[in-house]
């Protein structure tokens, strides 16, 4: 059994409904329920007149259509829609490729990822092969075991450590007995290290001692 | 007698054969660009919803263009939430039943957001500008004179008539007379019952009905004197 206030509802929903109805058939009669209070009847067609719909400048429109374009190609590529807007000189967070994603192009990078200058369209184009879910999944790629730019990094310090290294021993004499009988030895020719190696410079510049 | 949604889904019918807009669906899911023609469809409704609730061209400009971006990064998971949000309305009764065959799921889905979105930008943002009145009845009311002044009058009556109702019974009216959405979507957008919609709209509408007879009886009295 239902209400009073049920039934009023019900009768309000049912007018609503004919009024709507009759509208979209252009039609000016209205399926009148007598047991609907006129008042209610007379607000709901002020209402039906006065709230129209409004539609925002077609500016406003195309731009954004354009944006959500922009957004759509950013999907497709992978990346977040929250970068859309370029911005020029910002890094973005691009993975090291190893050769499994080029091989296949789903599976996942297996490098970690590191921040680079990659401007925003050149990052699209170097995404353009790999799966979004494999984007999405960077953070987790952290905890791979190959990192080819550390152990580049340690190489080129170590030849530099090792050629600073030669150098201060080459103009630095061993002071152990082998040095001290090799420097005795020249000594007898009257000749040090050290001046045998200013006559070379000099002879090689021009410069008579 | 009511039936269960629910049973439909388990005889084999998946819930999103429900919405009418399923081939523009899955194309935008399948190619993110090709959901423009979403976009232009509901366009003009998200905005206007947006409109008369923030009652400001910029900031409905601002919150529609934040759902149809929410919409656009959220409409690969767009699916599941129709199968929940089915679940939510495990029983309805006939009629209802009926009005759900042709109500759009990606428009409930939509207008979620937009409910979120809207209901952000009135915390965040308290501006409530006077001169929007008139940007509506310009809108609404191109063309002759005299329908403009009739129209107009009449755009100012009802918004202020809507202006004044509480929160929930706003909402639902705007979404049945401006979105002119069925019961049964508003109660999906709202999260609530069928049963409690038509009865926000029967008070919204005796709400209004006061109003306006308080409206013409100052009116008439500032005439005699």
């Amino acid at each position: 059994m239902l209400g009073s206030g049920t039934r009023d509802a019900r009768r309000t929903e049912r007018y609503l409904d004919g009024l709507m109805a009759a509208d979209e058939r252009h039609a000016h009669d209205v399926p009148v329920d007598t047991d609907l209070d006129p008042a209610v009847r007379s607000a709901a067609r002020e209402l039906r007149a006065g709230l129209n719909r409004v539609h925002p400048s077609f500016r406003f429109e195309d731009a954004l259509a354009a944006r959500l374009a922009e957004g759509a190609i950013r999907l497709r590529a992978g990346l977040p829609i929250e970068e859309a807007a370029p911005v020029s000189g910002r890094g973005t967070v691009s993975p090291f490729l190893s050769r499994s994603v080029h091989g296949t192009g789903t599976e996942l990078p297996a490098a970690a990822p590191i921040v680079s200058a990659v401007p925003a369209a050149a990052a699209i184009r170097t995404r353009d092969t790999w799966s979004a879910a494999a984007f999405r999944r960077l953070p987790e790629m952290g905890s791979r075991s190959s990192r080819p730019l550390i152990v580049g990094g340690v190489a080129s310090a170590a030849i530099s450590i090792g050629a600073v290294y030669v150098a201060w021993r080459y103009s630095h004499p061993a002071s152990g007995r082998m040095g001290r009988a090799a420097r005795a030895a020249h000594g007898r020719t009257g000749h040090s290290g050290q001046s045998r190696r200013t006559g070379v410079i000099n002879g090689i510049l021009g410069v008579v001692s | 007698m009511s039936r269960s949604v629910l049973g439909i889904s388990e005889q084999g019918a998946r819930p999103a054969r429900l919405d009418r807009d399923r081939s523009l669906v899955e194309a935008a899911r399948r190619d993110p660009s090709l959901f423009d023609a979403l976009y232009r469809k509901y366009l003009a409704q998200v905005y206007s919803y947006a409109f008369y609730e923030l009652r400001d061209h910029h900031a409905a400009e601002d919150a529609t263009e934040r759902v149809f971006m929410q919409a656009l990064v959220g409409l690969p998971r767009f699916e599941e939430r129709v199968d929940a949000f089915i679940a939510s309305r495990a029983v309805i009764d006939p009629v209802d039943a009926a009005a759900s065959s042709d109500m759009s799921t990606f428009r409930v889905w939509l207008f979620r957001i937009a409910r979120n979105v809207v209901a952000n930008e009135r915390r965040t943002d308290r501006r409530r500008p006077s001169s929007s009145l008139d940007d509506a009845a310009e809108l609404s009311a191109p063309g002759d004179v005299v329908e403009a002044v009739a129209t107009r009058e009449a755009v100012g009556a009802a918004w202020q008539a809507v202006a004044r109702l509480p929160e929930d019974r706003r909402r639902a009216v705007i979404l049945r007379f401006v979105d002119e959405m069925s019961t049964a979507e508003i109660a999906a957008v709202l999260g609530r019952s069928e049963g409690a919609v038509r009865v926000l709209l029967h008070r919204a509408l005796r709400s209004v009905a006061a109003d306006l007879a308080a409206g013409e009886n100052s009116g008439r009295r500032g005439q005699l004197s």
